[in-house]
């Protein structure tokens, strides 16, 4: 005789069995997606102070988004790359990173030459890609041009067009305003990124109240800038705007050393470091320079306190691109929470929705129509980056004024419009 | 005014050019080795001295020295690592003994300056200025540091001569780049004369190192140009000739300066290159030499 | 020597390439980039060692004829369009003719002088690429509108085709006459000369060829880039590279240089992980080869199979 099994039973016994299944499937499956970690490359110079941030603050937002639990259920992964700061050795990391390692975004460089090397395999290869600091024009140019090819790529940082802008817009309240300065030479090593700056810089410096005397552009192996300082001051410029990136401690040092009469402004990257007073021995005492943030100054609620943690766990304040780095990794991890998925495309759709307030600023991308696709938008409310002075040691924000009030200092071989004016 | 400014300028990175060419050429002349990882020491120099006066707060003069003492070091561990295992290779046949040096100290000019990199990253360095302040020499203000440093490039380069022709150890020197076998038929120990004239080159591409650092500023990324750079003017004065190497620098200093001055800075480095493949084709020899 | 040509090592040398060929079906992409390109540096290698192996030369400055065959080709094909082959003929043309202008006044000096000569013209054709940067795009490199392909294995396969056909042409040159006596004025010009051969004028066709197929190489390369620029086939560190795969392959046997660029340029992508350090630990495993095993890998696998 069978054991008999009561209907009720039985469906009590199927009940419990296929939710224990079911509930066994939802945890098999979390746990499998919680084991899956969201990979994103960082491809950038080990060996320069700027590329190092890179990594360094990408690294610190990663362990910051896993710490709340990650993205989705899943963490996210930094997986570095050195690039040896040629664009050769970036291509063939870029292609690891995908074909390899399968990243779901990639952030790459600070430098021009790098990244529209690898933006053309970002579009063959279907790979969002940003970078947090490069600053050619051409890098959203392209995306303007052939959208549907390139629109993976995004620029994260103002373009060389808007730093100049960025630059004649505070050389116009600054230099002009308060300083009556009326000239300027222009001095730019010869880059992919200071192509642009420059031709921006020759439209909109007239327009800020500096009349432009001359334009020297120098070969960025230049190791002896005696002859350009010479050349430059012969022409008697009440200030001298600079596009320098890839130098930065030799000229500094130079300018210091022979003692040359005019003051320094405009994009000087290296001297955005906080390492750079002791890079020069205190040379750079009175430069002006763009950068991204300023110690103690609050462009947004997360500027300072990531400004304090970057220091306090690398010894140094990040260079701006380590900004723009610790932002990205948040606003990508943002993209795929909205996106729900790392499927590229719909990465791409969802990256160019963001609306995030990072440590720059209000961070939002140009769209397909705009002149500069996927570049990060300039102006008040958004990004503007800041300009700082290097005074006794330490950098003093001088402009945005809604943001600094800092009075301008400059070193006493500096001889300005007012002492020329009383001699 | 403006010709104040180039003869100025260019004398005081010629004198420096000619430090670093006087150490390359004398390896070359009396070893017969053309040390292709002279960028390399140069740089270790700077890079040494810069961080000992920085972080330890040591004054320039105690950075330089021991940024001197850190080139010597480098000058030695290149003879012992890769030089003279090579020279005294069994399995590398004599007559491609040139080849091998040549790659070997290459590749490593390559370790030394990826070292550099990951010790101290590839940002230029600058020794503060032992000599701070301007003066005015000929209507032009220039630093003081400029000129003292073409100053201590003449007084060394004055008692590497006197080393030379009036000491004794200084004549074996001599003699041994003429003719080294014999010498060792006279009973000199080669070895030691070798030994003497890495030393020599240790201290000259060390201080060459540090007062580059003190002028212009070194990074890791100079390197390779400044082996290109010593060789060329090496070459140009001839292989193995102190004189020719001076003569050399100087006319590479002021060609390069009244280039940057009077043509345009982003052409500096042209005539001195066109000048280098024209004599070249006309006296391979160089100015002064004698093979 | 002829014994290992019909011997085992003609069936050793047929298994690599037939294993080659089969690359894509067990190789990621990745992988099968890093070998294209490393295809590429073999034929580079190749041609230096024709050169440098069998005429005595040590040139410094194999970028000058690659980067000539490189820049002549795309400059042609984005300023007219013309198909890839015909840019690389053109290619190889104007390889040639900076081969032949920097060889006739070259070769006759010795030594130290020669590579300086070389080094010197690549640092000419670097300085005059970024001063006419409105064609050559200057130090950002130009991009050509035409690529070889975008599919990785194709790019594979036209890679692995060239080298394999310039190694048989290579090599078949080292082994002729004319191999013999380039070999001879390589070792001791002076006897050769006096044995009645025209040392200057062999060495002078080593050179063409090393530059024609260097000037091919280049304009390849390019077309499977997709970008020409300073740093991809000029800067002074290929050169190094292509020097060191040669000697670290075994000089003078044209088959050893190709073997060295592809160990090379696997080794540099397999320390990858190591980060700044992979070129350290690279060139320090070279210097020690040179040091220590001068004939270089295949050399010493030959002149062990010898004994």
């Amino acid at each position: 005789m069978s054991h008999p099994i009561s209907v009720r039973g039985a469906l009590l016994c199927a009940t419990r069995l296929s939710a224990a299944v079911g509930l066994a499937a939802a945890v098999g499956l979390t746990a499998a997606q919680a084991a899956e970690p969201i990979k994103i490359g960082v491809i950038s110079e080990e060996a320069a102070v700027a590329g190092a941030s890179i990594r360094h603050a990408a690294e610190m937002a990663a362990d910051e988004i896993n710490a709340k639990g990650g993205v989705n259920g899943s963490k996210i992964e930094i997986v570095a790359y050195d690039d040896h700061s040629s664009a050769a050795d970036a291509v063939r990391a870029f292609q690891r990173a995908v074909n390899q390692d399968h990243v779901k975004a990639v952030i790459v460089s600070y430098i021009s030459e790098v990244v529209l090397a690898v933006e053309p395999w970002a579009a063959r290869l279907h790979m969002p890609t940003i970078t947090p600091g490069a600053a050619s024009n051409d890098i959203s140019k392209r995306v303007h041009d052939d959208y549907a090819q390139y629109k993976y790529m995004f620029h994260g940082w103002l373009t060389s067009a808007f730093i100049a802008q960025s630059i004649c817009d505070g050389a116009h309240d600054n230099l002009v305003g308060k300083l009556h300065m009326k000239t300027a030479v222009v001095m730019s090593e010869d880059a992919a990124w200071t192509t642009p700056l420059d031709v921006r810089y020759l439209q909109c410096l007239p327009q800020a109240g500096l009349q432009v005397l001359d334009h020297i552009r120098f070969n960025p192996d230049t190791t002896d800038f005696t002859p350009i300082f010479n050349q430059i001051e012969a022409k008697k410029p009440d200030v001298i705007i600079t596009g320098i990136s890839h130098v930065g401690v030799q000229p500094t040092v130079q300018w210091h050393d022979q003692q040359v009469p005019i003051p320094m402004a405009g994009q000087s990257s290296q001297a955005t470091t906080s390492t750079f007073w002791k890079d020069t021995n205190g040379a750079t005492e009175g430069v002006i320079t763009a950068s991204a943030a300023s110690p103690g100054v609050a462009l947004s609620p997360t500027t300072i306190p990531f400004t304090e943690a970057y220091t306090k766990k690398f010894g140094a304040s990040p260079s701006y691109d380590g900004y723009t780095s610790y932002d990205e990794v948040h606003y990508i991890a943002d993209a795929i929470q909205r996106a729900g998925s790392t499927d590229a495309d719909k990465l791409v759709d969802a990256l160019e929705k963001t609306d995030y307030v990072g440590t720059v600023g209000r961070v939002q991308f140009y769209a397909k129509t705009d002149e500069f696709t996927h570049a990060m938008k300039y102006g008040k409310g958004f990004v503007t980056g800041v300009e700082i002075q290097w005074q006794n040691g330490k950098q003093v924000c001088i402009w945005p004024a809604d943001k600094c009030e800092a009075k301008l200092i400059f070193p006493s071989f500096v001889k300005l419009p007012q002492q020329t004016a009383a001699q | 005014m403006l010709a104040s400014q180039i003869l100025i300028d260019g004398f005081a990175i010629s004198a420096l050019y000619g430090l670093g060419a006087v150490g390359f050429t004398l390896i070359f002349g009396v070893s017969g080795v053309l040390n292709l990882a002279h960028g390399g020491v140069m740089l270790v120099a700077a890079l040494i001295g810069w961080f000992v006066a920085s972080e330890y707060g040591t004054g320039p003069f105690l950075g330089a020295a021991l940024g001197i003492l850190a080139g010597l070091g480098m000058a030695y561990l290149t003879y012992f690592i890769v030089v003279r295992p090579i020279q005294r290779s069994r399995v590398i046949p004599a007559a491609e003994q040139e080849i091998f040096i040549l790659t070997g100290t290459l590749l490593w000019g390559i370790m030394i300056q990826v070292g550099m990199d990951y010790l101290f990253t590839d940002n230029p360095v600058t020794m503060r200025p032992m000599f701070p302040g301007v003066v005015n020499l000929l209507g032009v203000r220039t630093p003081r540091n400029e000129l003292m440093i073409a100053v201590i490039c003449w007084v060394v380069i004055g008692l590497l001569w006197l080393l030379v022709n009036r000491t004794r150890a200084g004549k074996q020197l001599a003699a041994a780049s003429i003719n080294p076998r014999g010498l060792t038929l006279l009973g000199f120990e080669l070895s030691n004369i070798y030994l003497l004239v890495w030393s020599i080159y240790g201290v000259l591409a060390g201080l060459a190192g540090v007062l580059l650092a003190s002028f212009l500023g070194v990074s890791s990324g100079n390197a390779g140009q400044l082996t290109a750079s010593a060789f060329s003017i090496v070459v140009l004065g001839g292989l193995g000739s102190v004189s020719g190497s001076l003569v050399a620098a100087y006319v590479v200093g002021y060609l390069e300066t009244v280039t940057a001055y009077l043509i345009a800075p982003t052409l500096r480095p042209i005539p001195a290159l066109l000048l280098l493949v024209l004599v070249m084709y006309v006296r391979p020899q160089g100015l002064f030499g004698r093979r | 020597m002829k014994r290992l040509i019909q011997g085992p090592g003609l069936w050793i040398a047929l298994l690599i390439v037939v294993v080659g060929a089969s690359g894509p079906w067990w190789l990621s992409a990745y992988i099968l980039g890093v070998l294209t390109s490393a295809y590429y540096f073999a034929v580079f290698a190749m041609s230096w060692d024709l050169l440098f192996g069998f005429a005595g030369e040590v040139n410094f400055g194999p970028t000058f004829l690659i980067g000539l065959g490189a820049y002549g080709a795309a400059i042609l094909n984005s300023t007219m369009g013309y198909p890839i082959p015909i840019c690389l003929v053109f290619g190889v043309a104007v390889a040639l003719v900076g081969g032949l202008l920097l060889a006739v006044p070259a070769l006759r000096l010795r030594g130290p002088y020669f590579g300086l000569i070389t080094l010197v013209s690549v640092l000419l054709l670097r300085n005059a690429i970024v001063i006419f940067a409105g064609v050559t795009g200057g130090e950002i490199g130009m991009t050509v509108p035409d690529v070889l392909s975008i599919d990785a294995n194709v790019n594979y396969w036209y890679a692995l085709a060239f080298m394999v056909v310039c190694a048989i042409i290579l090599f078949g040159l080292s082994r002729s006459a004319v191999g013999l006596i380039l070999q001879a004025s390589g070792q001791d010009a002076i006897e050769a000369a006096a044995l009645g051969f025209n040392v200057t004028k062999h060495k002078l066709a080593a050179f063409c060829v090393s530059a024609a197929f260097s000037g091919l190489a280049g304009g390849m390369l390019v077309f499977y880039l997709g970008t020409a620029s300073v740093d991809t086939v000029i800067d002074l560190s290929i050169a190094v590279q292509i020097i060191i795969a040669a000697v670290l392959g075994g000089r003078r046997t044209i088959l050893g240089p190709a073997l060295g660029a592809i160990v090379l340029l696997l080794a540099d992508e397999a320390l990858r992980p190591l980060g700044q350090l992979n070129t350290f630990v690279v060139s320090g495993v070279a210097l020690a080869v040179i040091l220590f095993f001068p004939d270089g890998l295949l050399g010493y696998l030959l002149h062990g199979k010898e004994e």
